[in-house]
C-alpha cells in the first residue's frame, strides 16, 4: 500500500460500513418503535416506569448489578428461561423503549430479573427483597451499605420500614435496621420489573415436531 | 537477555514519550491485577469486602476492566505503536510534546475514571465503563498521542508501507472515531431501548478488532521478522488479511446478542463475520509462524499470544452459532473468551514487544534476567490457568443453567472449585506483573544515571552494546 489517502479512505469506509450496517440499520428498524395500544384494555404498553423506579434503575446500574444478572428472557425452546419461571414469553425490543438505561446484562451468575415482580406462583415482595439485599444469598453478596442501623430512643416506636430480622441478623436491642432512600428506589425498581403484556411479536414460538426432537436431545 | 547493538540515535531522541506510556501502562496493569484479584475472590466468597460500596462486585469488575483495557492495553499498545512507526520512519518522532501531554491527560482521565467508577458512575456497557464526563478528555488525549505516530507514518522514508504500519495507523486513527460515535449515541444523545446494547456491542467488538488487536499485531509483525531474520512467509497475503480484519471486524458486533430482544439479523451477521475473520486469523498465523520456533523471551511471549489469538478466533466463531450460544451464553465461558483475547493474545504480544523494545529504547539490557524469566513463567502459567478455570466454571454453570430444576445455590457450589482456580491465576498474574513493573522501572531508571554525577557526555553503556 503506497497511497496514504486511499489507505485512510479505506479505514473510514470500513468503519462507516459497520456503523451504518449495525447501528443505523437497527436504528431504522427499531428507532421509531411505538408503544402498543390495546383497545380491549384501553391502555398502551409498555408503561413508563414510576419516577422512583426510574431512579432505582440508576442505582441498579451504579452498583453494577448487571455484572451478574441479565434482564432478557430468551424464547421458549432456546434455553430454559421459561421453565425456570423467568417469563412465559421472550423479551422483545418493545419492552425496553421507555427505559432510560436498559440493563440487558451479559452474565447469569445470578437469575434473570426481567420479570422479577411477575414470577409465578409467588413473586418476591418488598420485604423479601430488602431481606435479600441485607442478608445476601449463596453466591450473592450482602448490601449492608444500603441500610442504616439506627438507635431507637427510649420508648420510641420502631419505624414501619424497619427490617424484620431474626436469628443472627437480629439487630441489638434498642436498634433497628432501615433501608436508605437508595435501597428504597432500588427495590421500587425491582418491583417494577414485569412484562405482563404479550405483544403480537412476542407470542411464544412453538417448535415444530422436528425441532422439538432436537431440543429434547440436549 | 542479550542484545545486539541496535540502539540508535533515533531511539534515544524519541524515548521519553514511549517510556512514559509504557511505565503508565505497567502501573495500571498492576492496579488492574489487584482489582481483578479482589473481583475473583468475590466470585467464590461473595461477602469479601462487601461492606464497602467501593468494592461491591459490579464496581470492582468495572474498575479492573477499565484499568486493564484503557490503562494497560491502550498505554502499552500506543507506546509500542509509536516506537514501531518511529523505527519504520527512520527518524526521531516529531511532535513529541503532543504525545507527552496526551499521555499525561490520558492517565489522569483513567485515574478519574477509576475514582468515578468506585463512587458508582458506571455506564453499564462492557468495555465502555468510562464515566461519560471523561470521554471527551480521553478522545482528545488519544488523538494527541496519535499525532506523532501519524506524522511518522506519513513522513516515512520509503513509499511502500509494511504490515506493522497498517495495523498501527489503523488503531491510532480509528479509536477516536469509535469513542466519539459511542459517546454521542450512548451518552450525549442516547438512542432508545435495546439500541443502546446494540451500539455498546458494536463499540466493544470494534475496540477489540479495530484498536486492541491491531495494536498488538503491529508490534508482532515488527518483532517476528527481526528475530527470525527472515522475510515473513506468505507476506503477499498480509494486506488482504489486514483489510479483512478492518472491514469485517466491526460487523461481529452482535456476537453477544444471540437470542436477545434485538433483530435476529444482527447475530446472524455476527456469525458470518466471525467465520469470515478466519481468513484474517489464518493469514496472521501463516505470516508469523516463524515465532513458534525462534529463540528468546520476547518472541516466546509473542508466539504464545499468536496461539491465543488463533484459539480465541476459533472459540468466538463456534460460540456465535445459535446451537452453541444457547449453552455458553451468559456463563463464565464468555469471560474465558474475553480473557483469552485481552490477556492471552493482546497482553502477551505487548509483553513480548516490550521485552524487545525496551533495551533498544533505553540502550540498557533488562536489569534482572531472573525477573524476566519469572515474569514469563508466571504469565504463561497464570493465563492458561485463568482461561482453563473460567472455561471449566463455565462448563459446570452451563450444564446447570440448562436444567431448570437446579437452583442457583447449587450452581454456586458447583463452580466454586473452578473459581478458586481463577483466584490462583489472578494471583500468579499479579506477581508476574509486579516483576515486570519492578524490572522495567529499574531498567528505565538506569538511563537517568542517578548514582553518577550529572555530565553532558553520554554514558559508556550507550556507546557500547549492552550485554
Amino acid at each position: 500500500m503506497k497511497n496514504n489517502v486511499i489507505f485512510f479512505l479505506g479505514l473510514v469506509s470500513a468503519l462507516a460500513i459497520s456503523w451504518a450496517g449495525i447501528v443505523l440499520g437497527s436504528n431504522a428498524q427499531l428507532g421509531a418503535l411505538a408503544p402498543f395500544y390495546d383497545d380491549s384494555e384501553g391502555a398502551a404498553f409498555p408503561q413508563r416506569l414510576p419516577g422512583v423506579a426510574a431512579q432505582g434503575q440508576l442505582v441498579y446500574r451504579d452498583l453494577g448489578c448487571a455484572a451478574c444478572h441479565t434482564q432478557q428472557v430468551r424464547r421458549p425452546g432456546f434455553g430454559v428461561d421459561k421453565e425456570r419461571g423467568w417469563g412465559d414469553r421472550q423479551s422483545v425490543a418493545r419492552d425496553y423503549i421507555y427505559q432510560p438505561a436498559p440493563q440487558l446484562g451479559l452474565s447469569r451468575i445470578g437469575p434473570d430479573l426481567a420479570n422479577l415482580a411477575d414470577r409465578k406462583p409467588t413473586a418476591l415482595d418488598a420485604s423479601d427483597l430488602y431481606h435479600l439485599l441485607y442478608a445476601g444469598a449463596p453466591g450473592m453478596p450482602t448490601y449492608r451499605f444500603l441500610f442504616e442501623t439506627r438507635t431507637l430512643g427510649v420508648g420510641a416506636q420502631a419505624s414501619e420500614k424497619a427490617l424484620k430480622l431474626v436469628g443472627a441478623l437480629e439487630p441489638k436491642a434498642g436498634t433497628e435496621v432501615v433501608p436508605t432512600p437508595q435501597a428504597e428506589s432500588l427495590v421500587a425498581y425491582l418491583l417494577s420489573l414485569k412484562n405482563p403484556y404479550t405483544y403480537p411479536e412476542a407470542v411464544p414460538f412453538t417448535p415444530t415436531a422436528a425441532e422439538g426432537e432436537n431440543g429434547g436431545a440436549k | 537477555m542479550t542484545m545486539k547493538s541496535e540502539y540508535s540515535p533515533t531511539d534515544k531522541a524519541s524515548r521519553w514519550p514511549i517510556l512514559f506510556l509504557l511505565i503508565s501502562g505497567a502501573v495500571w496493569l498492576v492496579l488492574a491485577g489487584i482489582f481483578g484479584l479482589i473481583a475473583s475472590v468475590q466470585l467464590h466468597s461473595p461477602d469479601f469486602m462487601a461492606v464497602c460500596p467501593i468494592f461491591t462486585y459490579g464496581r470492582t469488575v468495572a474498575i479492573a476492566e477499565t484499568a486493564f483495557v484503557y490503562g494497560w492495553l491502550a498505554n502499552a499498545g500506543l507506546a509500542l505503536a509509536l516506537w514501531v512507526l518511529m523505527r519504520l520512519s527512520g527518524e526521531p518522532l516529531r511532535a513529541q510534546n503532543w504525545a507527552l501531554g496526551g499521555t499525561a491527560f490520558w492517565n489522569l482521565s483513567i485515574l478519574g475514571a477509576v475514582i468515578g467508577l468506585s463512587l458508582g458512575d458506571l455506564s453499564g456497557f462492557e468495555l465502555l465503563q468510562l464515566p461519560s464526563y471523561l470521554q471527551l478528555i480521553l478522545f482528545f488525549s488519544y488523538a494527541a498521542i496519535a499525532i506523532p505516530g501519524l506524522l511518522a507514518w506519513s513522513g516515512r522514508l520509503r513509499r511502500v508501507s509494511f504490515a506493522s504500519h497498517w495495523y498501527a495507523a489503523a488503531a491510532l486513527f480509528l479509536f477516536p472515531w469509535l469513542l466519539s460515535i459511542a459517546h454521542v449515541m450512548l451518552f450525549s444523545a442516547p438512542v432508545r431501548g435495546v439500541l443502546q446494547p446494540i451500539v455498546a456491542g458494536w463499540y466493544a467488538q470494534s475496540v477489540w478488532t479495530l484498536v486492541l488487536a491491531p495494536l498488538a499485531l503491529s508490534i508482532a509483525y515488527f518483532v517476528v521478522p527481526k528475530v527470525t531474520g527472515k522475510v515473513l512467509p506468505s507476506y503477499e497475503f498480509a494486506s488482504l488479511g489486514f483489510w479483512c480484519l478492518i472491514f469485517v471486524g466491526g460487523l461481529t458486533g452482535g456476537r453477544h446478542l444471540v437470542g436477545g430482544p434485538v433483530p435476529a439479523w444482527i447475530s446472524s451477521l455476527a456469525v458470518v463475520s466471525c467465520a469470515l475473520l478466519f481468513f484474517h486469523t489464518f493469514v496472521v498465523l501463516l505470516n508469523l509462524r516463524g515465532a513458534f520456533t525462534a529463540p528468546g523471551v520476547a518472541v516466546k511471549f509473542i508466539a504464545f499470544g499468536i496461539a491465543a489469538y488463533v484459539l480465541g478466533a476459533v472459540f468466538d466463531t463456534v460460540t456465535s452459532f445459535h446451537s452453541v450460544a444457547v449453552q455458553t451464553q451468559f456463563t463464565y465461558f464468555d469471560e474465558a473468551q474475553k480473557q483469552l483475547a485481552l490477556y492471552g493474545a493482546a497482553t502477551s504480544i505487548l509483553f513480548g514487544g516490550a521485552y524487545f523494545a525496551v533495551p533498544r529504547i533505553t540502550g540498557k539490557a533488562w536489569l534482572s534476567p531472573l525477573l524476566v524469566r519469572s515474569h514469563l513463567v508466571l504469565s504463561l502459567l497464570g493465563i492458561m490457568l485463568l482461561v482453563v478455570s473460567l472455561a471449566s466454571a463455565g462448563a459446570a454453570q452451563s450444564h446447570d443453567l440448562l436444567d431448570a430444576s437446579v437452583p442457583f445455590a447449587t450452581i454456586t457450589a458447583h463452580t466454586r472449585d473452578s473459581l478458586l482456580g481463577v483466584t490462583a491465576a489472578q494471583f500468579l498474574l499479579l506477581l508476574g506483573n509486579i516483576c515486570f513493573l519492578a524490572n522495567f522501572y529499574g531498567t528505565a531508571c538506569e538511563i537517568l544515571n542517578i548514582s553518577q554525577p550529572a555530565t553532558f557526555s553520554p554514558s559508556s553503556a550507550m556507546e557500547t552494546p549492552a550485554s
